[in-house]
């Protein structure tokens, strides 16, 4: 507390000293190679940054790695794991010149870095072989820029899914609820007072798009907030009634959970709606919890979700493109996206690999995977962060009773306009 | 004016700092006047670097930034709450540390462990204790007290982070309170009881006022410290400040401006600029407040 400075002066002088040793150790590496005399060409490392996942997906992916390399003898790929806030080292490294050559990008973020020419555009790379169509198009666009260039490729996605209890859905006699209407009525049969709640709610703007935008209102136009919108707010409305009116509904850590998943792992929930992460997560941390997955319900006859997905993106100032290329089009090109999704963790963004796998086949899985042509993409222009912030922060507080959800929205979308202009 | 062996020995005394000096221009000086450039610009740092001067801009658009009013009402209302409470916290409990009670070491170092804990540790453990099924909520619930969703509802969050910090922070002061005791003589105890005064009256006529440079101290440190709220309610919520605003700090805010979104460290530097002047004015009020010259 009462040194910062002197702290962060010393964590800076380490972090510079440890990036000069770091940058030794590299250059040891190679030299090492190429007195093995291994191969005739030049070697080459090409950094590869990413986030960490589960024990389960870094095996994946060093298997997807191993795989490139053996195909590539002279190129080795140095995998960097960023643990927490990925975007502020990013975007750090970046600003410093130490960016790494390919890394991890969330379609949430992309127009904003796009916008910021530090991605390399990927059009002139791209070759027959790598058969482009391939890739479902809503997720493949997330990626490209106003000027119409690609500027990363999709390397899997996530869309969202009804979970349900089956054991406390068979006790109610219910069957699974096919639309929103449904959904309220199982979610007041299955409350049993604040023990066990119908629906566990994440009041957040990443999972509530496409139900905003169920009724025709938009939640951005323009680049600016446009949620106040009373068709938007109609929409939403039922979810903050399922609280308040119908005491059938809560969000995680009213119950003392983390997130959606384990408050319906805890069964402390009967219904939840999760992503393809939670299917490893449940079956892990909560064996005894029997659950099924359904398309998320309809509202008015329509179907929606959301989709969620990540790009390898190559840096423009890296000094190994043709080395970086290769790595992408592999780990996004048939070959590699058939291993690094073969488990289900993630699911392929290509669709040949999608009907290879047979996912959309899989119990737990087809309803993620019938969700992919309808899902909205969790992106909307450069300003969408604010927009979200704002929204999440006056959304918790009508959703908890403490305003009216019209006012609530209102005075988010001010704020998030009123920083928008002042950019 | 100066011979030249003042010049010989001025120029020995230099080289000899030179280190510590290369270190404070670098990391401290240097900072501080690149932050206040920065503060006069529109900063793009990501892709083509760019400065663009915009004059007092970036300040005139913190009177207009409704969460930079949040964030500042925020710090304030916590300021305003845990510096007093936590500097007569630490004084009660220097006081009685210092009475001659049985075990009184053992105390001190049970009062003084919480301060020994790093920050970030402790706020992961007291959100574990503030769970909807928690440590705290079973005490309250025991004690027939209304439970809370620490965590979760904005009317309580702040407090939340308010008692755990004056926990954590009290017994530090605590201990130069109790340094300071121990400098007290006893004649003048020993004169106050001639005058016939009781325990209280010793504590309050004796004890109070010849800590008064002391409590200066602590109270300007603490103006200080809790101004710069940031890990606490940044683990707290995720770095977002929520929920409803109701942790965002001012420094909270300013890393949201420096990192969460592009092409605003200049908006950030000034918000930063702007604490330094707030913080500044706090400590000037209190030592006018106080009519402490002497010392610190």
């Amino acid at each position: 507390m009462m040194n910062k400075k002197t702290w962060f002066a010393i964590g800076m002088s380490t972090m510079l000293f440890g990036s000069v040793l770091a940058g030794c150790g590299g250059e040891e590496k190679t030299a090492k190679n190429e007195n093995k005399g291994e191969t005739k060409e030049e070697q080459v490392e090409v950094t590869l940054a990413g986030w960490g996942g589960n024990p389960m997906e870094q095996k994946l992916l060093k298997q997807t790695l191993d795989e490139f390399e053996k195909k590539y003898p002279n190129i080795k790929v140095k995998h960097e794991v960023i643990s927490d806030q990925y975007m502020d080292v990013i975007k750090t490294r970046l600003i410093g010149g130490e960016g790494p050559d390919v890394f991890y990008l969330d379609a949430f973020e992309a127009p904003a870095m796009i916008e910021t020419g530090v991605l390399e555009p990927l059009d002139d790379y791209v070759t027959d072989d790598f058969d482009i169509d391939d890739f479902e198009k809503p997720l493949l666009d997330a990626f490209k820029g106003p000027d119409g260039k690609i500027y990363g490729f999709p390397k899997d996605y996530s869309t969202l899914a009804l979970f349900y209890n089956k054991k406390m859905f068979a006790e109610a006699g219910l069957d699974v609820p096919k639309t929103w209407d449904e959904l309220r009525e199982a979610a007041k049969k299955l409350t049993k007072g604040t023990e066990v709640y119908g629906f566990g709610v994440a009041p957040e703007l990443a999972r509530l798009y496409y139900i905003a935008e169920s009724k025709g209102g938009k939640v951005v136009t323009d680049n600016k907030a446009s949620f106040a919108d009373p068709k938007v707010v109609e929409a939403l409305q039922p979810i903050v009634d399922m609280r308040l009116k119908d005491k059938s509904a809560a969000q995680p850590n009213e119950v003392g959970a983390g997130w959606g998943g384990e408050m319906f792992g805890q069964q402390k929930a009967a219904m939840v709606i999760e992503g393809n992460w939670a299917i490893p997560f449940l079956q892990e941390t909560f064996p005894n919890t029997e659950f099924g997955t359904a398309e998320v319900p309809t509202i008015d006859g329509k179907k929606g979700t959301m989709a969620y997905t990540v790009a390898y993106v190559m840096n423009k100032d890296s000094q190994k493109k043709e080395a970086a290329w290769k790595l992408i089009s592999f780990l996004t090109g048939k070959e590699g996206m058939k291993i690094w999704t073969s488990k289900g963790f993630a699911l392929p963004t290509r669709k040949s690999i999608a009907s290879e796998l047979g996912y959309d086949k899989d119990e737990l899985r087809a309803a993620l995977v019938a969700g992919a042509p309808y899902a909205t993409v969790w992106q909307n222009g450069t300003n969408l962060p604010i927009i979200m912030n704002n929204f999440n922060n006056q959304f918790v507080s009508a959703f908890l009773g403490e305003q009216p959800l019209d006012e609530a929205l209102k005075k988010a979308q001010d704020i998030a306009n009123k920083e928008i202009e002042a950019k | 004016m100066f011979s030249r062996k003042r010049w010989k020995e001025a120029g020995t005394a230099y080289t000899l700092l030179s280190p510590t000096l290369f270190v404070l221009l670098l990391f401290v000086i240097g900072p501080i006047l690149f932050a206040i450039y920065l503060s006069f610009h529109k900063v793009q740092l990501l892709g083509t670097a760019s400065f663009q001067f915009v004059g007092f801009d970036n300040f005139t658009r913190i009177l207009d930034d409704t969460r930079a009013k949040i964030a500042l009402w925020n710090t304030v209302k916590y300021v305003v709450i845990v510096v007093p409470t936590q500097t007569m916290l630490a004084l009660v409990l220097a006081a009685t540390l210092n009475a001659g009670l049985k075990g009184e070491k053992f105390f001190r170092i049970v009062y003084f462990l919480p301060t020994l804990t790093s920050s970030a540790v402790l706020t992961l453990i007291f959100m574990w204790m503030y769970n909807q099924n928690g440590l705290v909520n079973h005490v309250l619930e025991f004690f027939g007290l209304p439970t809370y969703n620490w965590l979760g509802d904005p009317s309580v969050a702040l407090n939340a982070i308010m008692i755990m910090n004056i926990w954590s922070t009290a017994p530090f002061f605590m201990v130069i309170y109790l340094a300071a005791l121990q400098d007290i003589p006893d004649s003048l105890y020993e004169a106050a009881e001639l005058d016939g005064a009781n325990a209280w009256h010793k504590f309050w006529y004796v004890t109070v006022p010849y800590l008064k440079p002391v409590t200066s101290f602590v109270v300007i440190m603490g103006l200080i410290g809790t101004f710069q709220l940031f890990d606490q309610s940044y683990i707290f919520s995720g770095g977002s400040g929520g929920p409803n605003n109701a942790t965002l700090t001012v420094v909270l805010l300013i890393y949201q401006y420096a990192f969460k979104s592009l092409g605003t460290m200049g908006y950030a530097a000034a918000l930063a600029f702007a604490l330094a002047i707030v913080i500044l004015l706090a400590t000037w009020l209190q030592r006018k407040f106080s009519k402490e010259e002497s010392l610190y």
